[in-house]
């Protein structure tokens, strides 16, 4: 009795457990480069216990979290910090987004206005007087470089070029590709086929793909990113019934898909989530169980540092990468000290953070400069915008890295 | 996942165990729930202060020999060399000490006690003979506002032992703007703005600024050095007269810096360090752990020949304590309660030594825990975690992790 007592005094988010040991802030990107930030600890727990009592107690500086949740991963009493703080800014913020925001959050909306005309709107984003009207009128700051949109999206080049394939294969994933894959770097999605193809899988497309969300979460628009994520979920499960696990090359639509729809959003997910699993995850899994096997190029070489993005970090899930990476002959193999590189998604590209997320990044930037690596190697995109613009020392997803070092041949050979 | 060797625990006991190990060539990985106790050091480790009458110990080598037959060290085959072995581990990682295992020295405490200590990171106010302080006169210098350092309480302290004391303030802007959220003015972030505006040389001229006359020692709170202990021995360069650091409230930056560093020593040599992971339970069969699960790599287990338990005591929950009983939650190995029950977990004074403190698992002389009585031939323990110790009351607590940490990677390799 005594003892349920103890479990039934838990809510939500486990702010009761939290012992006051201040070891979150340390670990706070934020608030060690913008001392207006209240911190994970008052923003959080401490907070929490005020606003509960009173909702006057909520504070809009709360909207400079980055949702990274380091200070999670550094809690060694598994206060949910992060949650405590998106759950407060979803509940309690008056604040409405701004068409700045709504534009930057609408990843899926804007990649597909921009993609077809990719050839006009790289040029024109990357104009001064554009940029100029960006930074000034839109408020998003005007030394970013918006990716680049890619003419061809990854879905219309996998319709014309892989599609009909993929039948042939004995075993099938279907593949949430993300908005970065499909508007952006196709190149990646493409990688993803290559390698799974090589060891004996199909993939396929989702009946019906939207933008996780993870942006809007962010930006105050926490309904728009629920109705986008029950159409992933629904399309997930028939997926699943087919008996396709779901493969994704991107942390941070993993984590939004896995953890952040049932904690922010209330969606549930129970019976997606433990099917949800980042690409390298996969393979690794399949490799551990003896399932399949990777065969590598003898020329290949290359010096990579891998850079632990803050959401993968957060699902724990870094070692299925770096040891994968690790299993590459020619790789030369740096782990680089896991910090925030600044750019949470589109917090970066805001106006009025861009000072900030430079400042948060630079110690990880200094890091990769003492490394000298051929390339970086992150989970995340948006990591790769902002590593690639702060160092000009290229950055890719492992899954890259493999689809390169990978003896496809070889590798088929192995797996038939 | 395969390893050699998987450390529950990523703390000073675990990193310890995992460096030993990762030198040795073994392929390591270190799992820990959150960050650890280390970032509540004050610069400074301890083998043993106080024998078991309460008495200061000045050799802890002779005392060592003194305590009962079930504490930790008394597992240890080579204490003086594993002392030894330790110093030496920190200087690999960029952790430079002073000190050693024949002789305590005493340190100050961020609210003015002082207590004996083995080894302190450069830099540190240390005094040979508690009863002969070194200085006449002191200026204790504090940052305007700065919360977490007890200037007042160490300048009081020295005092009753009869030196003059001032006590001075500074600041520079920088520092005035990092108060703007007086709660976020902590040690870790003065060091972040510091280290980030390179702001040592300004910091230093402020600090001479308040200085209006010599002095024999001028006390700083460690507030420098998160990556490295350079700006902080770059800082007392610059200050006219003697200088050292005294330890603030947590967060604290050299024991922020001690992890930072260990672990980065940890990986260079190749070893893995899981974050923000638990490990949820094992799987045995007969007397021998094959595989840990936890909580995030779902999926997956951590298979290795051998495994290392250092989660550390009630604090960084490797002990748990619910109504009835204290038990270890990640594997359910067997305790030593010590025959307590509810009614005398606890003395009644704070001050009084506590008997759960004395509690912990459970070890044979190879420091290899049990299960149901059974003696698991892979699976050691080390560090707070162990049962027989005081870490306050014997103030043992730092030389209890890295000694036994070093035995445990010892009898791994001799295994
Ligand atoms: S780390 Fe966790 S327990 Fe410690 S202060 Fe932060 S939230 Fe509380
Ligand atoms: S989620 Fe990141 S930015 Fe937000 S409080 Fe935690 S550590 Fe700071």
């Amino acid at each position: 009795m005594a003892n349920e007592t103890q479990v039934q005094s838990l809510s939500a988010n486990n702010f009761e457990q939290c012992l006051k040991c201040s070891i979150c802030t340390v670990y706070c990107p934020v608030s060690a480069v913008t001392p207006s930030y209240p911190g994970p600890k008052q923003a959080g727990p401490d907070g929490e216990r005020y606003r509960l009592k009173n909702k006057e107690f909520f504070n809009e500086a709360l909207k400079l979290c980055l949702n990274c949740k380091r200070c999670e991963v550094a809690c060694p009493s598994n206060v949910h910090i992060g949650d405590i703080i998106q759950a407060a800014r979803i509940k309690y913020s008056t604040h409405s987004p701004s068409l700045r925001d709504r534009m930057l959050a609408n990843t899926d909306f804007v990649g597909t206005m921009a993609s077809p005309f990719a050839p006009i709107a790289n040029p024109v984003l990357k104009l001064k007087p554009v940029k100029a009207i960006l930074h000034g009128v839109m408020a998003i700051d005007k030394h970013r470089t918006f990716p680049d949109y890619s003419r061809v999206k990854f879905e219309s080049w996998f319709k014309k070029h892989a599609q009909a394939s993929q039948d042939q294969y004995a075993k099938h994933v279907s593949y949430f590709h993300g908005c970065y894959a499909n508007y952006n770097y196709p190149k990646l999605g493409q990688d993803l086929v290559k390698v799974l193809n090589a060891v004996g899988y199909g993939v396929h497309l989702l009946e019906k793909e939207k933008c996780c969300g993870v942006a809007l979460i962010a930006n105050g628009m926490p309904n728009q990113a629920r109705r986008q994520g029950e159409v992933n979920m629904r399309s997930m499960r028939k997926a699943i019934a087919q008996g396709h696990p779901i493969v994704t090359t991107s942390s941070t639509c993993t984590f939004t898909m896995r953890d952040e729809y049932e904690h922010l959003l209330g969606i549930d997910n129970h019976d997606v989530r433990d099917s949800i699993s980042l690409a390298t995850r996969f393979l690794y899994q399949l490799i551990e169980r003896g399932e399949i096997q990777l065969a590598f190029r003898d020329d290949y070489h290359k010096r990579v540092a891998y850079h632990s993005a803050c959401h993968m970090e957060r699902m724990g899930w870094v070692p299925f990468s770096t040891r994968l990476l690790r299993m590459i002959p020619g790789v030369d193999f740096v782990m680089l000290d896991s910090q925030c590189c600044g750019i949470s998604g589109t917090y970066g590209f805001k106006k009025e953070n861009y000072e900030r997320s430079q400042a948060i990044g630079s110690t990880l930037f200094q890091n990769i400069a003492e490394e000298n690596p051929d390339c970086v190697a992150t989970d995340c995109e948006t990591c790769k915008w902002q590593i690639e613009m702060s160092t000009g020392v290229p950055v890719e997803n492992p899954i890259s890295i493999i689809a390169d070092a990978l003896d496809v041949e070889e590798t088929k050979k192995l797996n038939c | 996942m395969k390893f050699d060797a998987i450390i529950m625990g990523g703390g000073l006991t675990g990193l310890t165990a995992g460096i030993a190990l990762a030198q040795a060539g073994r392929d390591v990985a270190v799992v820990s729930n959150g960050q650890s106790t280390l970032h509540f050091n004050g610069g400074t480790l301890d083998l043993l202060g106080c024998d078991e009458a309460g008495n200061a110990v000045r050799n802890p080598l002779n005392a060592i020999d003194a305590l009962s037959d079930n504490h930790p060290y008394k597992k240890v085959g080579d204490v003086k060399a594993l002392a030894e072995k330790a110093q030496r581990l920190l200087d690999g990682a960029g952790i430079a000490t002073e000190g050693n295992a024949e002789k305590n020295h005493w340190r100050l405490t961020p609210i003015g006690g002082m207590k004996p200590a083995w080894l302190s990171l450069k830099g540190m106010a240390t005094i040979d003979d508690p009863d002969h302080l070194p200085w006449k006169s002191v200026a204790v210098v504090n940052i305007v506002n700065y919360l977490d350092f007890l200037s007042p309480f160490v300048a009081e302290a020295l005092r009753e032992r009869g030196v003059q004391v001032d006590v001075k303030e500074f600041t520079t802007p920088e520092l005035d703007e990092a108060r703007k959220s007086p709660s976020e003015m902590r040690a870790t972030n003065i060091a972040k703005v510091v280290e980030r505006q390179d702001l040592t040389q300004t910091v230093a001229d402020a600090i001479n600024y308040c200085l209006d006359k010599e002095y024999d020692m001028v006390l700083l709170p460690a507030v420098l050095g998160i990556s490295s202990g350079e700006r902080g021995d770059q800082l007392l360069q610059l200050i006219d007269t003697p200088a050292a650091f005294v330890a603030t409230l947590p967060p604290s930056v050299p024991g922020v810096r001690m992890q930072t560093l260990l672990r980065k020593r940890f990986q260079q040599l190749g070893g893995t360090f899981i974050v923000g992971d638990q490990v949820t339970g094992g799987r045995f069969e007969g007397d021998k752990l094959k595989c840990v699960t936890t909580a995030k790599l779902e999926g997956s287990v951590l298979e290795a020949e051998n495994f290392v338990l250092a989660t550390g005591s009630f604090m960084s929950r490797g002990l748990v304590a619910d109504y009835n009983h204290i038990y270890e939650p990640a594997l359910g190995v067997d305790v030593d309660d010590n025959g307590l029950n509810r009614a005398n977990w606890a003395a009644l004074e704070v001050t009084d030594p506590q008997p759960y403190m004395e509690t912990g698992v459970r070890t044979d002389e190879h420091l290899r825990c049990s299960k149901d009585g059974t003696t698991i031939a892979n699976l050691y323990a080390a560090g707070s975690i162990l049962s027989g110790h005081n870490g306050i009351k014997r103030v043992d607590a730092s030389g209890v992790d890295m000694i036994t940490a070093l035995q445990v990677a010892n009898n791994i390799l001799n295994s």
